[in-house]
C-alpha cells in the first residue's frame, strides 16, 4: 500500500498540469464564443474534467505530503488552493450547465469567474513550483539591483577596492572582510542555506556562530574555525569553503587572520587596527604595464590589414582584449623609409613596431613621428645614426628603444631627455658606453650591453 | 619491349573486367553509402575537420598556413619561451638549495617516518642522509643560494626567480618528462611548445614555430613524444634540429636540381595535395602541404640561422661555443639566434644529469659538477646575451628537471655504492624561471631543513604550466582544444599561476 501511495504521490506533479490545461483552454474558448454564447455545452464538459482531474491532483498531492515527508506548512497554501481550484472548476461547470440547484450561481457574471478560476490556477501554480525548486527558483537569474528592489536580500560580490590614498580610512570589516565573506562563504552560510547552522552575512551571525558553538576566539586566529578551517588541507572534509567552491587567495585568508589577531572589531578602520599596508597591497589597483597606451581604441580594419600583410610586413593583434596592432619586418628584410607609407592606414593601432635588421635610414624618424600610440620601438642592427630622434619627441607613450647595432651617434641621444615615457633604452654594439652618454633624465634606464664573462678556473677543471 | 606492356595492360583490363560483378558494384555501392554516413559521425568530433566541411574548396589562411600568428586571451608578456631540460634530474641540493641542517645530519640514517609510504627508483631499506657536496654563498642583491658549482650562474641570480618546492607525483624519467613536458605522465597529450605553437602561431614564416636541440649525447627516456603535439595537428610538433654538422639531415638539393625546379615541383605536389584535400577533408594534408613549402623556405634559412660560425668571436667565448660538436653551449647560443629571429619556442634537453653514483659521470660530487660546469657559462652568457639585445623582455626561460633528488646517498640494492649519489625524488626540487613578466630575483617557496619536502609555497608541475601560458597571454583555463568529445587543457583541470614570482 505504501509502495502504491508513494507512486501515485510522485505522479502529482504529471497530473497537475491536466487541470491547468483543461482550466486555461476552457477560459480561452470562454472569450472566443463570449458574443454568440453557443458552445456553452462543450465547454461546461471541459471545466467538468477540469474539476475532475484537479481532484485527481489533490487527491495525487496529499499522498505526495504524506509519502515524501513535506512539513505542513510548507504544502498547506498550495493544498487549500488546490482543493479550491478543483472545487470552483465544478461550480463553473454547474453555472454553464445552469443546474437549478446552483441558480445563485448566475448572480456573479460569468466574466467574474473566469477571472478568480484564472488567478487561482496561478497562484496554486506557483505555489506548488516554490515547493518543487525553492522559493528563490524564478528570483536568482536576475540582477541584483532587481532583486534588491524585489526586497530579496543580495550578497553582492562586491571586490575589496583599497588604494594607496584611501587604505588607512578604509572600514577593516565593511570594506575588506564583509566582502571577502560575501563572495566565498555567504553563498552557503545565509540565512536561506544556513550550511551547519552558521550565518556569515551579519555581524551577529558571525558571532552567535554555528552547530559547533563560535567560530571566532577574540584575537586568536589559531584557535578560530573561521581562520583554521581555511588553511586545512583542501582533502580534509572540514576544510572550507568546500573541495569545488572558489577558494579564497591567500591574501584574503591572510586578512581574515589579522583581522581575528587584531579583536575582529566590525567598526575600526585599518589604521585603529594597526594592521600592515603588505596586507592591503595586492587589492591596491595593478598599474598594468602593457606594450601598450592605456587607452582604447578603435579596432584597424581586416582589409586595410590585409594590404599591408601583402607587402611582407608581419601585422599582430596585441591581444584579444586589445585592438593594439604590432608590426613587424621579420619576413621583409627589404624594408626601406619608403615602404613605410603603407602602415599609415593603422597608424593609431599600431604600439609596437620592429624595423630591426632592415634597409631603413634616417629618414624613418620623421614618419615614424607619425605613430601617435607607438609604445615600444625596435630598430636595431640598421644603419641609423640617430638623427631626427629629436622627431619622435610627440610620441608620448614611447616607453622602450631599441637601437643595438646601428651605426649610433652619441650625440643624437641628448634629444631623448625630452620623452616624457621614456624608461628603457638599448645600446648595446653601438659607440655608446657608460662614458660617451650621460643623460639627465633618471627615468631612463639605458642597458649598454658588452656584458663579459671572463674565463675562471674551473671552467676548465674536469673531475 | 612495346608489346610486353601491350599485353601487361590487356592483362590487367581482363582482370578488372572479371572483378568488377554485378555483386561487386552492388557491394561498393553499399560501403560507399555507409562510408558516407559514418563519415559524417566521425567527422563531427573534429573541429578541424568541422571546419573545413563548410569551405571544403575554399581555406582560410590558417588552414593554409598552420603557423599564421593568432592574438592571445590578454596582454602577453613575453613572445618567445626557451625551455632548458636537464634531462636526468639535477641535484637541487648542490646547485640552488641550500640545506646547512642536512650537512650536520651527514652519515645518519634516515627517519623511517620520511620513508613511510614513499616509493623511490631505487633506494632500499634505510638510507643514510647525505649532506650538500657543494660549497654555498648567497649572491647579488636578492640574496639568493647558488652553490660553488654554479659559479658565472651568480652574476645573473638577480634576473631569475626560484621555485624551491616544484613536486611531481612521477619518480622515474619518461613519465615524469611526459609530465613536465605535456600535463601528462602518459602518452598522447600535446607539448607545452606545440600548445603554444597552435595558439600564437610564428612570426616568422621561413623558420619552424617549435624548435628542439638535444645535447648530452642522448634523447630524452621519454622520447620524442616530449616535443610531440598529442592530439594537435601534427604541425605543431617540435623540428628536433641537430646541432652537430647539418642542422637538419638532407636539406641541401641533390646535385642537378636547381632551386627553380625545386619550386615547380613543389608546386606541383601542393596543387595535388589541395585536390585531395578538397575530396577528404583530413587535416593531416593540411599539414603535410605547409610541411613541404616550409621545409622549402627552411632550405636557405635554416643553415642560416643555425650557422654559429658567423657569430663574432667574443660573443662564442662568451657561451664557450664547441663548433663542430654536439654542446649545450652551442644549443644556448642556437636558441638565442633562432629567438632572434621570431621562433616562438626552443626546447634545450641536454643528457646526462641522472646522478645515481654508479658510475663516475654520474655521480653527484664528480659528474654533477662536470655538468654544471658545462651549462654554468652558457645559461649565463644566454641570460647576459638577451638582456644586453633587448630580448629578455621578451622571452620567458625556464630551467629544470623532470624531478629532483633525494637527500638521502643512493644505496642501490642496500649496498654502498662506488661514487656519491642520489635518488629519483619528486616532493620538492628546483626550477628557475627569467624574462619579460618574470620578478627579478624572486624566491618563491621554501623546503623542510633536510630538502625533502616543500613546507612552504609548494608548486605543482600544472602550476609551472599555468604560469608559462599566463606569461604568453593564455588562460590556462580557457585555452582548450576538442578532442573526443571533451575540451582538453595543458593544465587538464588544474594549475594555479604563481603569481609570487610574477612583476
Amino acid at each position: 500500500m505504501d509502495v502504491l501511495k508513494q507512486l501515485l504521490g510522485r505522479l502529482h506533479p504529471l497530473i497537475v498540469h491536466l487541470p491547468i490545461g483543461f482550466i486555461m483552454i476552457g477560459l480561452l474558448l470562454q472569450w472566443y464564443d463570449r458574443k454568440r454564447k453557443e458552445n456553452n455545452s462543450v465547454i461546461s464538459i471541459i471545466f467538468l474534467w477540469a474539476g475532475i482531474t484537479a481532484t485527481l491532483a489533490c487527491i495525487t498531492g496529499y499522498l505526495q505530503y504524506l509519502g515524501e515527508g513535506y512539513a505542513f506548512d510548507t504544502v498547506k497554501w498550495h493544498l487549500w488552493s488546490g482543493i479550491a481550484t478543483a472545487l470552483f472548476s465544478f461550480l463553473m461547470y454547474a453555472k454553464l450547465k445552469a443546474i437549478q440547484a446552483f441558480d445563485f450561481l448566475s448572480k456573479l457574471p460569468v466574466i467574474g469567474w473566469g477571472i478568480f478560476l484564472f488567478i487561482l490556477i496561478s497562484f496554486t501554480g506557483h505555489q506548488g513550483g516554490n515547493i518543487t525548486h525553492g522559493e528563490e527558483y524564478l528570483i536568482e537569474p536576475l540582477p541584483n539591483s532587481i532583486k534588491s528592489a524585489l526586497g530579496f536580500e543580495t550578497f553582492e560580490e562586491k571586490e575589496i577596492s583599497l588604494n594607496e590614498a584611501n587604505w588607512q580610512d578604509a572600514l577593516l570589516y565593511e570594506d575588506v572582510i564583509k566582502p571577502i565573506l560575501n563572495n566565498k562563504c555567504v553563498s552557503c552560510h545565509n540565512p536561506k542555506k544556513a550550511k551547519g547552522e552558521l550565518l556569515l552575512n551579519s555581524e551577529e551571525g558571525i558571532l552567535n556562530g554555528g552547530e559547533n558553538g563560535s567560530v571566532i576566539e577574540t584575537s586568536k586566529s589559531s584557535e578560530s574555525e573561521l581562520f583554521t578551517r581555511l588553511i586545512l588541507p583542501m582533502d580534509n572534509d572540514d576544510h572550507m569553503p568546500p573541495e569545488g567552491k572558489t577558494q579564497p587567495s591567500k591574501e584574503e585568508v591572510e586578512l581574515v587572520r589579522a583581522w581575528i589577531d587584531a579583536g575582529s572589531s566590525f567598526e575600526k578602520t585599518i589604521a585603529e587596527s594597526g594592521l600592515e599596508k603588505s596586507l592591503f597591497i595586492s587589492f591596491f589597483p595593478k598599474k598594468e604595464d602593457f606594450d601598450h597606451p592605456n587607452i582604447e581604441i578603435v579596432a584597424a580594419s581586416e582589409e586595410q590589414i590585409k594590404v599591408i600583410e601583402a607587402t611582407g610586413i608581419h601585422i599582430d593583434q596585441i591581444s584579444k582584449s586589445s585592438n593594439f596592432l604590432s608590426a613587424s619586418c621579420i619576413n621583409k628584410p627589404t624594408f626601406t623609409d619608403a615602404d613605410f607609407e603603407v602602415l599609415l592606414p593603422i597608424k593609431e593601432q599600431i604600439s609596437r613596431i620592429d624595423l630591426g635588421q632592415t634597409k631603413i635610414t634616417d629618414g624613418i624618424f620623421s614618419k615614424l613621428a607619425k605613430l601617435p600610440n607607438l609604445t615600444i620601438l625596435l630598430l636595431d642592427h640598421t644603419a641609423i645614426t640617430g638623427k631626427n630622434l629629436s622627431l619622435l619627441t610627440s610620441l608620448e607613450h614611447l616607453k622602450s628603444i631599441n637601437l643595438t647595432s646601428t651605426s649610433l651617434k652619441t650625440e643624437h641621444l641628448e634629444a631623448l631627455n625630452k620623452f616624457k615615457k621614456l624608461r628603457q633604452l638599448y645600446l648595446h654594439g653601438t659607440e655608446a658606453t657608460p662614458q660617451n652618454v650621460k643623460l639627465n633624465n633618471p627615468k631612463i634606464s639605458i642597458d649598454f650591453g658588452n656584458y663579459q664573462l671572463p674565463p675562471i678556473a674551473s671552467d676548465t677543471i674536469v673531475y | 619491349m612495346k608489346d610486353q606492356i601491350e599485353r601487361l595492360v590487356q592483362e590487367h583490363l581482363a582482370r578488372e573486367a572479371q572483378e568488377k560483378t554485378r555483386r561487386h558494384f552492388i557491394k561498393s555501392c553499399a560501403q560507399g553509402l555507409g562510408g558516407l554516413a559514418l563519415s559524417s559521425i566521425f567527422m563531427g568530433c573534429d573541429p578541424l575537420t568541422k571546419q573545413s566541411q563548410k569551405s571544403a574548396s575554399t581555406f582560410s589562411e590558417r588552414d593554409l598556413n598552420p603557423l599564421a600568428t593568432l592574438a592571445p586571451h590578454y596582454g602577453p608578456k613575453v613572445k618567445s619561451v626557451i625551455y632548458l631540460h636537464m634531462a636526468g634530474a639535477p641535484s637541487q641540493l648542490e646547485m640552488f638549495d641550500y640545506k646547512p641542517k642536512l650537512h650536520k645530519l651527514d652519515g645518519q640514517d634516515c627517519p623511517e617516518s620520511l620513508l613511510a609510504g614513499k616509493k623511490f627508483a631505487f633506494i632500499k631499506g634505510t638510507p643514510k642522509l647525505m649532506g650538500p657536496q657543494a660549497e654555498f654563498k648567497q649572491e647579488g642583491e636578492s640574496g639568493n643560494w647558488v652553490s660553488d658549482f654554479m659559479p658565472h650562474f651568480k652574476k645573473v641570480v638577480d634576473d631569475v626567480a626560484f621555485l624551491k618546492a616544484v613536486h611531481t607525483d612521477q619518480f622515474n624519467h619518461g613519465p615524469a618528462q611526459l609530465f613536465m613536458h605535456t600535463g601528462s605522465a602518459r602518452l598522447g597529450r600535446p607539448s607545452i611548445g606545440a600548445w603554444a605553437t597552435y595558439g600564437l602561431g610564428s612570426e616568422n614564416q621561413n623558420l619552424p614555430g617549435f624548435v628542439v636541440l638535444t645535447s648530452g649525447g642522448n634523447t630524452p627516456d621519454a622520447g620524442k613524444s616530449v616535443w610531440g603535439s598529442g592530439f594537435l595537428p601534427s604541425v605543431y610538433q617540435g623540428v628536433q634540429c641537430r646541432s652537430k654538422g647539418d642542422p637538419v639531415l638532407y636539406l641541401e638539393d641533390p646535385d642537378g636540381v636547381s632551386r627553380d625546379l625545386k619550386k615547380s615541383t613543389i608546386d606541383a605536389i601542393t596543387k595535388i595535395n589541395k585536390e585531395e584535400y578538397a575530396k577528404y577533408a583530413d587535416p593531416e594534408i593540411l599539414a603535410r602541404i605547409n610541411q613541404y613549402e616550409m621545409a622549402y623556405r627552411m632550405q636557405i634559412a635554416v643553415p642560416e640561422v643555425m650557422n654559429i660560425n658567423n657569430e663574432p668571436e667574443h660573443i662564442k667565448e662568451m657561451y664557450g661555443v664547441e663548433p663542430g660538436k654536439e654542446s649545450f653551449a652551442n644549443n644556448c647560443l642556437l636558441a638565442r639566434k633562432l629567438v632572434e629571429d621570431g621562433v616562438r619556442f626552443v626546447q634545450l634537453f641536454d643528457w646526462g644529469w641522472d646522478s645515481h653514483g654508479v658510475v663516475r659521470s654520474g655521480s653527484i660530487d664528480k659528474g654533477l659538477r662536470n655538468k654544471c660546469t658545462q651549462i654554468d657559462r652558457p645559461i649565463t652568457a644566454l641570460i647576459m646575451d638577451l638582456k644586453q639585445r633587448g630580448l629578455l623582455d621578451d622571452t620567458l626561460i625556464v630551467w629544470g628537471g623532470e624531478f629532483g633528488r633525494t637527500p638521502m646517498q643512493e644505496n642501490r640494492g642496500n649496498k654502498k655504492m662506488p661514487y656519491k649519489g642520489r635518488d629519483h625524488h619528486g616532493d620538492a626540487f628546483t626550477m628557475w624561471m627569467a624574462g619579460g613578466g618574470i620578478k627579478k630575483g624572486a624566491s618563491h617557496g621554501q623546503t623542510d631543513d633536510i630538502g625533502f619536502s616543500g613546507v612552504e609555497g609548494r608548486v605543482s608541475v600544472h602550476d609551472v604550466h599555468a604560469t608559462i601560458l599566463h606569461l604568453l597571454g593564455f588562460d590556462h583555463e580557457e585555452y582548450t582544444y576538442e578532442f573526443q568529445g571533451r575540451p582538453f587543457r595543458l593544465t587538464d583541470v588544474e594549475g594555479n599561476i604563481i603569481k609570487e614570482i610574477l612583476s
